[in-house]
């Protein structure tokens, strides 16, 4: 069993458990968890694609031992996937087996008003926990030791969904009608939410939660991440190859190539066996980071002189 | 209650930072948790619970540097040993929870060379220009002892004391008025005239001008201090404005702003109304994001179905269908981009676009004599680029509104359909041409709406060249668009008629 205070004693402590996890990350970052993790309070991240959001909820996971629980958000999601569904051919069967012990129930009974009576005193699980099939935000509230839950690009859910989601972020429980309210157990869920900004957030949901935006790294760190991620990478290229990102990252670019572009890039030039970078190399892989054709077009001039002041400045 | 923080709210909502009730006790079980020992902590910490959005967060990181800067000032050395004690209360008592402790070494090392404590401590808490008696013979030898009340003050070098006094003086010359950042270095001065600064200046001077040594050291130490001192009272004052220039200045501007005649703006206003804009857009949109769905019969929805008839004890009879919404609204701006109506084009449009979020399908069209799609001016481009390409590729022409109709209709009659609204801006100032209402009026009928937006006051319509009674009979609407106020009301509307 992981001692979770221990783990959450200090950002410091945070930021070195999820080095160790092969999250490296700014003090910034562990600082959302820090107070995440001692505030109860939700996470909203936001960031351009790529710099690891969703890593985060999946690391502090792994980290603190406990199971994540992941909800993909998009247009048209609504409770039923969300939250809960009834569990309906059960319930049909229900009806079927409660309409013969009818008869049993209801034997004897004199007049109408007492067969309703009884029929009222016959405990009634139609719409009980026993039917519930819980859906991701339930499940996370019924985790018994607490869990993560991870609500991925909020932002591409209907306003409706958003609504839906302010009283679990704030008092983490949920209203099922039929039921009553259904509390989170002992420990309540870690919640991270994330977003690429492709529509505003409401500020409803934003006043609840935590707000971190992930920037692109700079350099030395992203070179630290690619190491805790590609540690087979020989240390020139590595250095070479951050730079070259950094370089693109400064063009005008419909999609500037993310870490997480990086990363994959790193692993194909390993797989290719290439100790340096060449702008030949280059321009073979380039596909790799570049997700636009156009971008391709565009920076297809320019990669021999960023390939050079890549490698130059590396030494 | 934590004062520091309310007062660091206070500044950051001065700052545009929007800071609910929720948030402020947020930020109070934050600092609890975190403390205010470790900066840089603190600032991480604060950062994720206050700014919600990346302009909120440089806003918040300015805003965080200048407001507890203070510490780090103060923790600078002063001048001459004796005041070495004191920074640590410099911070504290600038904060606002005065720390008075430390400073008092400062003046138990200093009352050997000067004069008895006792009377000093009765005029210069107040520390205006009243003159003191001549102080005692300069008796250590080291240097001599000031004679203006402010040198004396400085000397003792209490932060308690230092910190009434600016606070004194920053009362009297009203330093809470202050509304701009321009009048920091004013206030600056006049909070250091209050004090006394002439007086001290003439001591100076004097002092470097004696014969004696002693003298001329306590001029360059009184220098010393007097720079010290300064860069106080800048801070006093740079916090002042932190919490006090409040944005009522620019919301009395911005109020304005919205009821005047767009075309009579001035360009440096552009900029701001630009966010004014912006603002109203935003608005517009979270109220009617909450589109109102419109059902459609689709495929059989089954758990529904099983759901709502398990009532009817299986007997399926009340069928459930899956919804199907119906496509978002189309809307056709036609903008006059000529001359005078070219400065209600560029907000228009940019209120349309900054709409995109509820009206995803907005195509519009500039002409002045020819008309043409200018649509993918603003895919390419940000709003303010693609407006000042359209005007410039438009603009300029006399204005020809038939002429513009039949190339409107001939460039997407097909498209006009039930779900199309056509919003036509121009003053319908046609120079005497052929009007085409006959266009205008098979648009209309084909159309779900077409609302034409006059910026000329109702009283001008129909003077002169002005064909509004022509095009008036084909159009649902016919509204006076010459404010920001009215565009937001006409857009507002639109929205709620089209969504």
């Amino acid at each position: 069993m992981v001692n979770h205070a221990e783990i959450a004693a200090s950002v410091g402590s945070l930021q070195q458990h999820l080095e160790t996890h092969r999250y490296i990350c700014s003090t910034q970052i562990a600082t959302a968890v820090y107070l995440a993790y001692h505030l109860r309070k939700p996470v909203l991240i936001e960031g351009p694609p790529g710099v690891g959001k969703t890593e985060l909820a999946k690391t502090t996971a792994e980290m603190f031992a406990l199971p994540l629980i992941r909800l993909q958000c998009y247009e048209g999601l609504d409770e039923a996937k969300a939250l809960y569904e009834w569990k309906y051919g059960k319930q049909l069967l229900y009806t079927q087996v409660l309409k013969q012990t009818l008869d049993e129930v209801l034997q004897g009974a004199k007049g109408f008003a007492e067969s309703v009576k009884r029929l009222h005193e016959f405990g009634d699980i139609f719409f009980s926990e026993e039917f519930l099939e819980a859906r991701p935000l339930l499940k996370a509230l019924q985790e018994e030791h607490g869990c993560v839950l991870l609500i991925d690009e909020v932002d591409k859910s209907d306003h409706e969904f958003e609504s839906l989601l302010l009283e679990l972020l704030s008092d983490f429980q949920v209203s099922i009608p039929e039921i009553g309210t259904v509390r989170a157990r002992r420990e309540p869920p870690l919640v991270f939410l994330t977003s690429n900004n492709t529509r505003e957030i409401s500020d409803a949901l934003k006043r609840r939660c935590l707000h971190l935006y992930i920037p692109f790294p700079d350099i030395e760190p992203e070179q630290r991440i690619i190491n805790a991620r590609v540690p087979a990478i020989p240390p020139q290229l590595r250095t070479q190859l951050v730079r070259f990102i950094h370089g693109l990252r400064d063009l005008d670019l419909k999609k500037v190539p993310s870490i997480s572009e990086t990363i994959d890039w790193a692993r194909t030039l390993l797989l290719l066996h290439a100790d340096r970078l060449d702008a030949e190399l280059v321009s073979n892989t380039m596909n790799v980071i570049l997700k636009f054709q156009e971008d391709i077009e565009n920076v297809q001039p320019e990669v021999r002189e960023l390939t050079n002041k890549a490698t130059k400045e590396s030494g | 209650m934590d004062q520091l923080l309310t007062q660091f709210i206070g500044a950051l909502r001065n700052a545009d930072v929007r800071i609910s009730t929720a948030e402020t006790l947020d930020a109070l079980s934050t600092v609890e948790l975190v403390g205010y020992g470790d900066r840089r902590l603190l600032k991480d910490s604060l950062a994720l619970v206050l700014p919600k959005t990346l302009d909120e967060k440089a806003a918040f990181d300015t805003c965080f540097d200048q407001f507890f800067s203070f510490g780090d000032r103060g923790a600078r050395p002063p001048p001459t040993t004796a005041l070495d004690a004191e920074p640590s209360g410099d911070a504290a008592g600038q904060a606002g929870d005065g720390q008075a402790g430390t400073g008092g070494d400062a003046q138990d090392q200093r009352t050997g060379n000067a004069r008895p404590s006792a009377t000093r401590e009765q005029n210069t808490s107040v520390s205006t220009d009243e003159r003191d008696a001549p102080a005692a013979a300069p008796g250590s030898g080291e240097m001599s002892a000031p004679q203006s009340a402010l040198g004396q003050l400085l000397v003792r070098g209490n932060q308690m004391e230092i910190t009434i006094a600016i606070n004194t003086a920053g009362r009297q010359v009203n330093v809470h008025e202050i509304e701009v950042f321009t009048q920091k270095g004013v206030y600056t001065r006049r909070i250091m005239d209050a004090m006394g600064q002439a007086e001290l200046q003439q001591e100076i001077t004097r002092l470097a001008d004696s014969g004696l040594i002693p003298d001329r050291r306590r001029a360059v130490d009184l220098t010393h201090r007097r720079d010290w001192l300064r860069e106080r009272v800048r801070d006093y004052v740079e916090h002042q404005f932190l919490l006090h220039a409040d944005v009522t200045g620019r919301r009395l501007r911005e109020d304005m702003l919205r009821d005047v005649r767009l075309s009579a703006l001035e360009q440096r206003h552009h900029r701001m109304l630009h966010d004014l804009v912006l603002r109203m857009a935003r608005r517009l949109v979270s109220e009617h994001s909450r589109r109102r769905k419109v059902f459609r019969r689709g495929q059989l929805h089954v758990p529904r179905t099983l759901r709502r008839n398990m009532k009817y004890d299986d007997a399926v009879f009340d069928l459930q269908w899956k919804s199907v919404k119906v496509d978002r609204p189309k809307v056709f701006a036609v903008c006059d981009v000529s001359g005078s109506v070219a400065a209600y084009a560029r907000f228009m449009l940019m209120f349309l676009y900054s709409l995109e979020e509820v009206l995803p399908k907005v195509r519009s069209f500039a002409f002045s004599s020819d008309l043409g799609e200018v649509s993918q001016l603003f895919a390419r481009n940000t709003i303010d680029d693609g407006i000042a390409i359209a005007l410039k590729q438009y603009g300029g022409g006399s204005t020809d509104y038939g002429q513009a109709l039949a190339d409107f209709r001939r460039l997407c009659l097909e498209e006009i359909d039930n779900r199309a609204t056509l919003i036509i801006l121009g003053d319908a100032r046609n120079n005497y041409g052929d009007a085409r209402t006959d266009v205008l009026k098979e648009l209309y009928d084909r159309s779900k709406r077409v609302i034409w937006l006059n910026p000329e006051p109702r009283t001008m319509w129909n003077t002169g060249d002005s064909e509004m009674r022509h095009y008036s009979p084909y159009c649902h609407q016919v509204d006076e668009c010459s404010t920001l106020a009215h565009l937001e009301r006409i857009v507002g509307r639109l929205l709620r008629a089209v969504v």
